[in-house]
C-alpha cells in the first residue's frame, strides 16, 4: 500500500508543543509510507487540496491526517479523500491535538507520543479495506412521544410537511404543563388561548394518530425502520363511543379525588376530564378512587353514559406502530418543595408551589380566576415568592438554572397585581435570569410599573404566626435580616427531568447526563440530534427551557425528520460485522449477545448453520466480534487484526 | 520507536495503552483535552467503538508484549451506546483483573473504568493517578521473549 | 470390584442399544493401565467395553468433534458413557447448544477416581505390565518384575483429589450407587490457593518455566471437549493473525491466555487439557483459577444446569463491586 501522513500543525495549536516537521520525517520511515508531510491547517481548503494534489501525484492507495480529534473532523477528510477518487474507509487519523498537544507542555515527549499515534494509525491502515454503503428503504412516518408543546409542535410541523404522524401522550390529554399555565411571559397571553387551537388541529389532521393514555413499552429496529409496542393503557371508558358530554363525572359519587390537573388544590371525581379544553376530550376512570373498583358496588356511571361507553372490564392493548423516525417530547417533572423542609412546602397550605399559583390564577383553575389561599379562602393581602426552589443548589442535587422561574415569578406577581391591585408582593431572589427577547423589560415592569419588591438574599425559614406565615431571610444588598409577614407564600419550584425518562432513554437507546435530561449529539452543533440515528429531541427533556425555545426545538425536530424523509434511501453505515462463513463454527454465541437482534442464523445445504449478519440492524458495536471464539465475525474497520495492528505498533 | 530505541526506557516515559470507547470515553478525553486538562505523555489511545469490542484478549497481549499499562474506558453502566455492551465488558474485564495476577502479571497494570463524554476532568485524573501508578510500578518486566527451551535447541 | 460395575455398565447399554445409533464408551488400551475409547455400533462388540479408574478419558468431546459420530442418522440417539467430571461436559455443551440433551442417552457413572499412569511410573518404573488392578484404597500391577502395590491416594488424578463432583450431573441411567464427593467445591482450589500465596515474582518465574516448556503441539486444545474451534483455533489463523509462528515465551503466554479466556466460566475442569500435556505442564490449574473467579465473582460454576448462561455471555445491570 502507498501511504501518505499528512501532519497538521493547526496553526499552533498542535505546532506549539509538537514538532510537526519531525512527526512527519519518522512518519516517512514508517512502512508502507510514500509521502509525509507537515501542513498548517490540514482541515482548510488548501490544505484538503494539498492532501488530494498528492494523492493523485504520489498514488497514494492510503492517507492518514495527523491532526485533531476524528470527531470532529473525521467526515471532512473521508469526504477530501474519497474526492480524489479514495475510498473514504482507507483513511485514518491519529488525534495529536486533544490527546497530544493540548494536554501537555514537553515538547520532546509530545512528539514522540504524536510520531507513535502516527505510526499506530499508519500501522492500522495497512489493514484497511474499501467498504461501501448499501441503499434501505425509509418508512415515512414518524413518532411523536410526549404531546406537550414541544411535541404538539413538532407533529403539526411534521404532519404539515405531508408526514404521517403517531403521537403518543401518556397522560390523557396532550397539552402538557402549557395547558396547566394561566399566561404566558413575556406578553401575558392567555396560555389555553394560544395552545388550544394547536391540540385541536392535532385531533383535525387526517394525518396524525394520537394514543393518549398511552406509554412507549419497546423499541425495536433502526433509522428509517423502527417498530415501536405502545401500552395502550386501560381507561375504562370506550374512547370511540365517549363523546365527553360530561354526565358521568356530574353523577360520579366518588368526590374526593385529588385533583392532578389542578394540582390537588380541588377535587375531582372518579371518572374525569381533566379539563375543559382537553384533547381528546374524553373520560377516564382512576381505579385508585372508582367504587366500582375499591367497593365493587358502584356502577352509575356505566347507567348515565348515553352511549355505553364505559367498560369496567376493559384491558391494556399493546398496538405495533412501524416508523422511520422518533421526536422525543417527554418534558419535565417539577421539583418537589416538600424536601426544603424550612420553606414548609406541603407541610402549610399557603405554603404552595409556583404551578399551584398558576391554578389559582387562571380562570379555568380551582377558584374560577379568584386569588384566594388555600387555607381559608381569604384573599391575600401579602404575597411572597422565592425563588430557586431546586434549582442551582448543588445541596438538593440540582445546581442548574432552571431557566423560567424569574420570568414565571415576574409574570405571577404581575398578574396578581392585576388582580388584587392592593396586595404587596415581595420576591427573594438569588440572581435575575432574564435574557430572552422583552424578558429583562419584563422584570423590570414588574419591579418598576408593579411596584413588586425584589430582595436579593435566600430565605433560610417560613414558619406560620397566626393564620399568617412569617418568611425569613436576608437581604445581601443592604446586608440586613429581613421578615416579611404574608399570607400566601410561593416557592418557585424548578425543573427536574421526567419521571421514567431514564428508563425511555434506555429503550431508546439514547444517553442521558446525571440529572435525567437527554443528551444531545453536539451542544452547540448538533442539538436536537441524538447519538441514535434517527431518533430527535424537543423541548425540556433535552434540558430546562421556556415555551419559545421548545416551539423552536420541536419545529427544529420536525425539519430533521424532513430532511431524512426527503430521500426514499439511506445509506447504511457499512462499519458493521461481517461474518466469515468457513470460519464460523456455528456455536451461536454472537446471536445470543447481540443487543439488536442483528445476527440470525442462515441455513446452508445439508443442514449447516452460519451466522449472518443484517448489515441493515447492526448498529456496529463489536460486542459479537469480541465474543467469537474463532474470531469468524469481524466488524468492519474495526477488526482483530486492524486492532492488533495498533496494539502491535506499540507493543511488538 | 524509529530513532528512539537508544533512549533509556524511564526518559522515554512508560507504555501505555489505552481502549476506549468511541461514544463516551473518547469523547472525555477530547473534552480533557479541549479544556487544556494537563495529562502525562505515556498514554496511547486506541479508538475502538465499545468496550463491548474490548476482547480481554488485546489487553492480555499488551500486557503480555511488554506494555508498562492497560487503560479501558467506556460509558457508564447504563449509559452505553449500544445500551449493554459495557455491562458485558465489565464481566470480562474483572475477570481478567483478577486473573493476571496468577499468571505473575500485576494487576496493577491494568485499569478499567468509565468516564463519560462530558467527564473531562474525570478523565484527566483517571489518566493522572494511572500513569503515576505505572511510573511508580517501573517498566513492566514482561515475560521476556526469547525461549529458553529454544535457546538450548538452538545450541 | 470394578468386574461388576463393567458387567452391569455392559446390560444396560445392551438393554439401550437397539435404540442407539452408537455409544461411545472405554475398552481396554495397550496396556492394563491404559484405555481407549470405543465406540459400540451393535450387540456383538458389547464384549470390549470397559469400566475401571483406569477409564480417564472424557469422552464428551467426541459429540462435537468426530464427524464420524456427528454424521449419524439423526432419528436415533448417540449413547455415551460419563464419569462426574465428563457429565459438566455434557451440561456445558448442551448450554451452548452444540448438542441437544434429547439427541443423547447418557450412561452416568459414579467415579471414585482416576489413576494418572504418569505418576504410577514415576512411583515405580514399571516395565511390561501384565495386569493393573484397583482394590479398596490400592493399586496392584504385575510387572515382569512381580507384584506392586500403590496408595491410591498417590496414583489418582491430580482433579479426581480435589472432585467435587464425583457423580454425573445429568445421566439417563445411573450405573452404580452415588458416591460421596471429597470436598465442596468452595473448598476445592487448594492448589490454586496455595499458588496464590505466592509472591507475584514467584508466579511469574514459575509460569515462564512451565509455560517455556510448551511446544504449542495444541494437545491441550485438542482434548478439550469445549475447544470447539479446532482448526480455526485464533492461536494457528493468519486471519486475524493474533499469534506468529515465532518460538518465544511470550507467544506461548498469548496461547495459553486464549485458551484458558476462552474457557473462562466454560471449563468444566475435566482436566483433559493437562492430561494431553506431553510436556506435563498443569494447564488445567489455570482453568481452575477462572473458575474460582467466576464462582467468587458471579457465584457461577459452569456444566452444572442446562438451563443455565455462561457468566461472560450474559450481564446483570445490577451488579455492583465489580
Amino acid at each position: 500500500m502507498r501511504i501518505g501522513v499528512f501532519v497538521c500543525q493547526c496553526g499552533t495549536n498542535i505546532a506549539g508543543t509538537v514538532d510537526t516537521q519531525e512527526v512527519a520525517r519518522r512518519a516517512g520511515n514508517l512502512p508502507d509510507v510514500a509521502y509525509a508531510t507537515s501542513y498548517m491547517y490540514t482541515c482548510s481548503e488548501p490544505g484538503q487540496q494539498e492532501i488530494q494534489r498528492a494523492i493523485r501525484e504520489k498514488n497514494l492507495q492510503g492517507v492518514v491526517v495527523a491532526a485533531c480529534s476524528p470527531r470532529m473532523h473525521e467526515p471532512t477528510f473521508r469526504r477530501a479523500v474519497e474526492r480524489a477518487g479514495l475510498n473514504r474507509f482507507m483513511f485514518e487519523m491519529a488525534n495529536i491535538r486533544e490527546h497530544v498537544s493540548w494536554i501537555n507542555n514537553d515538547r520532546e515527549a509530545n512528539t514522540r507520543k504524536a510520531a507513535e499515534l502516527v505510526e499506530m494509525a499508519v500501522a492500522k491502515l495497512r489493514f484497511n479495506q474499501p467498504l461501501f454503503s448499501s441503499q434501505i428503504s425509509v418508512n415515512k412516518r414518524v413518532m411523536v412521544i410526549g404531546g406537550g408543546v414541544a411535541g404538539i409542535q413538532a407533529a403539526l410541523d411534521c404532519s404539515d410537511g405531508g408526514l404521517d404522524v403517531v403521537l403518543v401522550e401518556r397522560k390523557s390529554s396532550i397539552g402538557g404543563k402549557m395547558a396547566q399555565l394561566d399566561k404566558t411571559f413575556p406578553t401575558v397571553d392567555c396560555s389555553s388561548c394560544i395552545l388550544g387551537p394547536k391540540m385541536v388541529d392535532v385531533v383535525q389532521k387526517d394525518n396524525i394518530t394520537l394514543h393518549a393514555a398511552s406509554e412507549v413499552e419497546s423499541i425495536s429496529g433502526y433509522v428509517g425502520n423502527f417498530t415501536v409496542e405502545v401500552r395502550k393503557k386501560a381507561t375504562y371508558v370506550d374512547w370511540t363511543a365517549c363523546t365527553g358530554c360530561g354526565a358521568c363525572i356530574e353523577k360520579c359519587p366518588s368526590r374526593k379525588v385529588p385533583d392532578v390537573f389542578n394540582e390537588n388544590l380541588a377535587n375531582a371525581r372518579a371518572i374525569n376530564i381533566p379539563f375543559p379544553q382537553a384533547i381528546p376530550k374524553k373520560a377516564t376512570i382512576n381505579r385508585d378512587y372508582c367504587l366500582h373498583f375499591t367497593k365493587g358496588k358502584c356502577g352509575t356511571c356505566q347507567k348515565v353514559c348515553p352511549t355505553g361507553a364505559v367498560n369496567y372490564e376493559m384491558q391494556d392493548e399493546i398496538v405495533t406502530e412501524q416508523v422511520g423516525a422518533i421526536i422525543v417530547a417527554t418534558g419535565y417533572d417539577l421539583f418537589d418543595a416538600s424536601v426544603y423542609g424550612e420553606y414548609g412546602g406541603g407541610r402549610y397550605a399557603d405554603v404552595i408551589s409556583g404551578i399551584q399559583y398558576e391554578r389559582i390564577l387562571s380562570a379555568s383553575g380551582p377558584f374560577g380566576g379568584h386569588i384566594k389561599r388555600p387555607s381559608d379562602g381569604k384573599e391575600p393581602k401579602d404575597i411572597v415568592f422565592i425563588a430557586c426552589v431546586g434549582s442551582r443548589d448543588a445541596s438538593v442535587g440540582r445546581p442548574y438554572c432552571s431557566g423560567v422561574c424569574c420570568m414565571y415569578i415576574a409574570k405571577q406577581a404581575i398578574l396578581t397585581r392585576d388582580h388584587l391591585p392592593d396586595t404587596r408582593v415581595w420576591v427573594f431572589y438569588m440572581d435575575i435570569r432574564a435574557p430572552g427577547k422583552n424578558y429583562d423589560e419584563f422584570v423590570r415592569r414588574a419591579q418598576e410599573e408593579y411596584g413588586v419588591q425584589y430582595i436579593r438574599g435566600r430565605v433560610g425559614k417560613v414558619y406560620p404566626k397566626g393564620d399568617r406565615m412569617v418568611v425569613q431571610g436576608n437581604d445581601t444588598l443592604l446586608g440586613v435580616q429581613v421578615e416579611v409577614e404574608a399570607d400566601l407564600v410561593v416557592l418557585a419550584t424548578g425543573i427536574e427531568a421526567s419521571a421514567g425518562a431514564r428508563e425511555l432513554a434506555e429503550k431508546l437507546r439514547i444517553s442521558y447526563d446525571q440529572y435525567g435530561f437527554y443528551m444531545e449529539s453536539h451542544p452547540k452543533l448538533r442539538p436536537v440530534e441524538t447519538n441514535t440515528a434517527g431518533v430527535y429531541l424537543a423541548g425540556v427533556c433535552q434540558g430546562p427551557k421556556d415555551i419559545p425555545s421548545s416551539v423552536a426545538m420541536g419545529s427544529a425536530a420536525a425539519a430533521k425528520v424532513q430532511a431524512l424523509f426527503s430521500r426514499d434511501t439511506i445509506e447504511t453505515n457499512p462499519q458493521v460485522a461481517l461474518v466469515n462463513e468457513r470460519v464460523c463454527i456455528s456455536c451461536g454465541k454472537c446471536i445470543q449477545v447481540c443487543p439488536f437482534g442483528a445476527i440470525q442464523w442462515k441455513e446452508l445445504r445439508g443442514g449447516i448453520r452460519k451466522a449472518e449478519v443484517l448489515p441493515s440492524v447492526c448498529q456496529g458495536c463489536g460486542l459479537c466480534n469480541a465474543t467469537c471464539p474463532p474470531k469468524a465475525i469481524q466488524l468492519q474497520h474495526a477488526t482483530d487484526n486492524q486492532i492488533l495492528a495498533e496494539v502491535n505498533a506499540l507493543c511488538a | 520507536m524509529s530513532g528512539s530505541n537508544s533512549v533509556p526506557v524511564t526518559e522515554q516515559g512508560m507504555k501505555i495503552v489505552g481502549f476506549l470507547c468511541n461514544w463516551c470515553s473518547y469523547g472525555g478525553a477530547d473534552t480533557a483535552g479541549v479544556c487544556r486538562f494537563k495529562q502525562p505523555t505515556d498514554l496511547r489511545i486506541i479508538r475502538i467503538p465499545c468496550t463491548g469490542r474490548m476482547d480481554p484478549l488485546f489487553a492480555a497481549k499488551s500486557l503480555i508484549y511488554g506494555a508498562d499499562g492497560v487503560l479501558v474506558s467506556g460509558c457508564h453502566p447504563r449509559d452505553c451506546h449500544y445500551a449493554v455492551g459495557n455491562l458485558y465488558a465489565r464481566r470480562r474485564l474483572e475477570v481478567l483483573k483478577h486473573f493476571l495476577p496468577f499468571m505473575g502479571i500485576d494487576p496493577r497494570r491494568f485499569h478499567y473504568t468509565w468516564v463519560s463524554a462530558s467527564e473531562g476532568q474525570l478523565w484527566q485524573r483517571v489518566v493522572t493517578d494511572f500513569s503515576e501508578q505505572i511510573h511508580q510500578l517501573g517498566p513492566n518486566p514482561g515475560i521476556g521473549a526469547e525461549s529458553e527451551i529454544f535457546e538450548k535447541l538452538g545450541n | 470390584m470394578f468386574e461388576n460395575a463393567t458387567k452391569q455398565l455392559r446390560e444396560t447399554v445392551e438393554a439401550a442399544l437397539p435404540e442407539l445409533n452408537t455409544v461411545v464408551g472405554w475398552r481396554a488400551g495397550y496396556d492394563p493401565l491404559h484405555m481407549t475409547p470405543v465406540f459400540i455400533k451393535n450387540a456383538g462388540d458389547l464384549s470390549k467395553l470397559e469400566w475401571s479408574p483406569f477409564c480417564v478419558q472424557n469422552l464428551s468431546g467426541y459429540l462435537v468433534k468426530d464427524p464420524a459420530v456427528r454424521a449419524q442418522d439423526p432419528s436415533k440417539k448417540i449413547g455415551i458413557c460419563v464419569k462426574g467430571c465428563d457429565s459438566r461436559s455434557l451440561v456445558a455443551l448442551i448450554q451452548e447448544k452444540f448438542i441437544e440433551r434429547n439427541q443423547i442417552h447418557v450412561f452416568g457413572i459414579p467415579c471414585r477416581g482416576t489413576v494418572d499412569w504418569r505418576r504410577v511410573m514415576k512411583l515405580g518404573p514399571l516395565t511390561g505390565i501384565q495386569s493393573a488392578r484397583v482394590e479398596e484404597s490400592r493399586l496392584v500391577v504385575e510387572d515382569a518384575n512381580g507384584g506392586h502395590t500403590f496408595a491410591l491416594e498417590d496414583v489418582l488424578a491430580r482433579k479426581c483429589l480435589r472432585c467435587a463432583h464425583p457423580n454425573p450431573v445429568i445421566h439417563d441411567v445411573l450405573i452404580g450407587e452415588p458416591v460421596t464427593p471429597r470436598v465442596a467445591v468452595e473448598n476445592s482450589y487448594g492448589e490454586v490457593e496455595r499458588m496464590e500465596e505466592q509472591s507475584l515474582e514467584d508466579r511469574l518465574g514459575f509460569w515462564k518455566k512451565e509455560l517455556d516448556k510448551c511446544l504449542r503441539c495444541y494437545a491441550c486444545r485438542n482434548a478439550c471437549p469445549l475447544c470447539v474451534c479446532q482448526d480455526r483455533c485464533i492461536a494457528e489463523t493468519r486471519e486475524p493473525r493474533w499469534l506468529t509462528q515465532r518460538v518465544g515465551t511470550s507467544e506461548k503466554f498469548l496461547f495459553h491466555f486464549i485458551h484458558a479466556l476462552h474457557l473462562a466460566g466454560r471449563c468444566t475442569e475435566c482436566g483433559e487439557c493437562e492430561r494431553a500435556c506431553p510436556m506435563e505442564i498443569p494447564v488445567t490449574l489455570i482453568k481452575e483459577k477462572l473458575n474460582k473467579i467466576t464462582l467468587e465473582l458471579m457465584s457461577y460454576e459452569a456444566g452444572m444446569d442446562p438451563e443455565a448462561v455462561p457468566p461472560l455471555l450474559t450481564f446483570n445491570p445490577g451488579e455492583t463491586g465489580l
